[in-house]
């Protein structure tokens, strides 16, 4: 295995980008990413927060404490992961985590490995998908995603802008990917709009850091009203309105949380109201 | 094989070893620091917490070749006050997270000389204690300075 250090986005030519290496490390070592070489993209993110344009790099740490930042955001990073994960982990890596389903980790032949069933319908699925989740029933595990969807944050990447829900993809038979980066496309830039208030509220299977059971991310931007979840699909997850809810397709050991969202996301509204 | 040049505990080093090598596996196998302790190996326990410029991080999931600033491990924390309220507060039982838990607890000591029992709780989330020493490691901490 090689590391390169490209002194500029031009030059990048394939290989595995590597910031924090919180993500991508744990996976290499797993086998369930391949490299040949790897890309220290430290050099060519942008790190730091100016005028409502938050860089990539800036650590999850950096984040929680900056007063510009708005509470959901704030609160979605506290919340993520450890201390010293926060402190490693860039704002950008965090939203293109894998899932922690524990089949995909462990390297069952499913969907999303290209296979051709998902394990967790089947089996052992308590912390799995209650939305879309009739083709692979992962759960996005990012806290920060359900946030920036909430907000209604918009990224730059070396190649394009997008919204952020642009950036995900439900997996399909076609493409089992659950984002539309492509190959050497790199997010460099988190915009934000003006928020008039915004919650996070998330809960765990303990009390300090641990991945979402169900995290519930709330914004009043404008005169709207946005919400999104994190934890019940296989993708960041928004919905229009607490009615949502009752659209649910929750496996028989994931029913669980949909009281749990229901009673978040009312919490959630009220805080913002 | 590639090089690696680091700074630990206020020495200089610079060994070959191979990209995808980890601190952690660097101090232990090629420095003899092995007070730094790999339990989980990916990110979770806390165990092999080092302080990169002060800043505590999990040196078994970071690249060796990726590190930049001066690393401190519980060798260069020898004489810290804190080892010494670890052993005076008993916040020790088997030992195999301490050195982590006392890396972790001199950055949030140093940025936070009086924490309170809940920043305490905040700081110190990402060191696991199988034994459950935790509110004997507290005590160590609002102690240190005893």
């Amino acid at each position: 295995m090689e590391l390169l250090r490209p002194s500029s986005v031009e030059e990048l030519d394939g290989g595995v980008p590597v910031h924090g290496g919180t993500e991508v490390v744990p996976l290499l070592r797993e086998g369930l990413l391949a490299a040949e070489t790897l890309v220290d993209v430290r050099g060519l993110v942008p790190r730091g927060t100016r005028d409502g344009v938050i860089g990539a790099g800036t650590t999850l740490a950096e984040l929680e404490v900056d007063p510009s930042i708005p509470s959901a955001l704030r609160e979605a990073c506290r919340l993520a992961a450890s201390p010293q994960l926060r402190n490693m982990g860039s704002l950008g890596g965090n939203l293109l985590q894998a899932t922690r389903c524990w089949y995909w980790r462990l390297g069952y032949p499913c969907r999303l490995h290209g296979g051709d069933r998902c394990h967790a319908r089947d089996g052992e699925h308590r912390e799995h998908a209650i939305f879309a989740n009739g083709f692979c029933a992962s759960a996005h595990p990012s806290d920060v995603a359900a946030a920036l969807v909430a907000l209604g944050a918009r990224l730059r990447t070396n190649r394009r802008e997008l919204a952020i829900e642009e950036l995900y993809r439900l997996p399909d038979e076609d493409d089992r990917r659950t984002t539309t980066l492509e190959d050497g496309e790199l997010i460099l830039e988190v915009e934000l709009p003006s928020v008039q208030a915004s919650v996070y509220l998330k809960a765990m299977d303990r009390r300090r850091w641990s991945f979402p059971q169900v995290g519930v991310a709330a914004a009043r931007v404008g005169s709207e009203t946005r919400i999104a979840l994190a934890g019940v699909a296989p993708i960041p997850w928004r919905i229009e309105s607490a009615e949502d809810l009752d659209k649910v397709t929750p496996l028989p050991r994931t029913e669980w949380k949909v009281p749990l969202a229901q009673a978040l996301v009312r919490r959630a509204l009220a805080a913002v109201d | 094989m590639s090089e690696v040049r680091l700074t630990v505990n206020g020495g200089e080093h610079v060994i070959d070893v191979p990209v995808g090598a980890s601190l952690a596996h660097v101090l232990r196998e090629e420095l003899g620091l092995t007070g730094t302790k790999i339990a989980c190996n990916e990110g979770h326990c806390g165990a092999c917490t080092v302080q990169i410029d002060g800043v505590p991080r999990l040196s078994c999931i970071m690249l060796a070749h990726t590190v930049e600033g001066e690393v401190t491990t519980i060798e260069g924390l020898r004489e810290h006050p804190l080892v010494d309220a670890f052993v005076r507060a008993d916040a020790v039982q088997c030992g195999f997270c301490t050195p982590g838990q006392v890396v972790s607890a001199a950055a949030l000591v140093a940025a936070n000389p009086e924490p309170t029992r809940e920043e305490i709780r905040h700081a110190m989330a990402g060191n696991i204690c199988r034994c459950g020493t935790y509110p004997k490691i507290e005590e160590a901490i609002l102690s240190w300075q005893d």
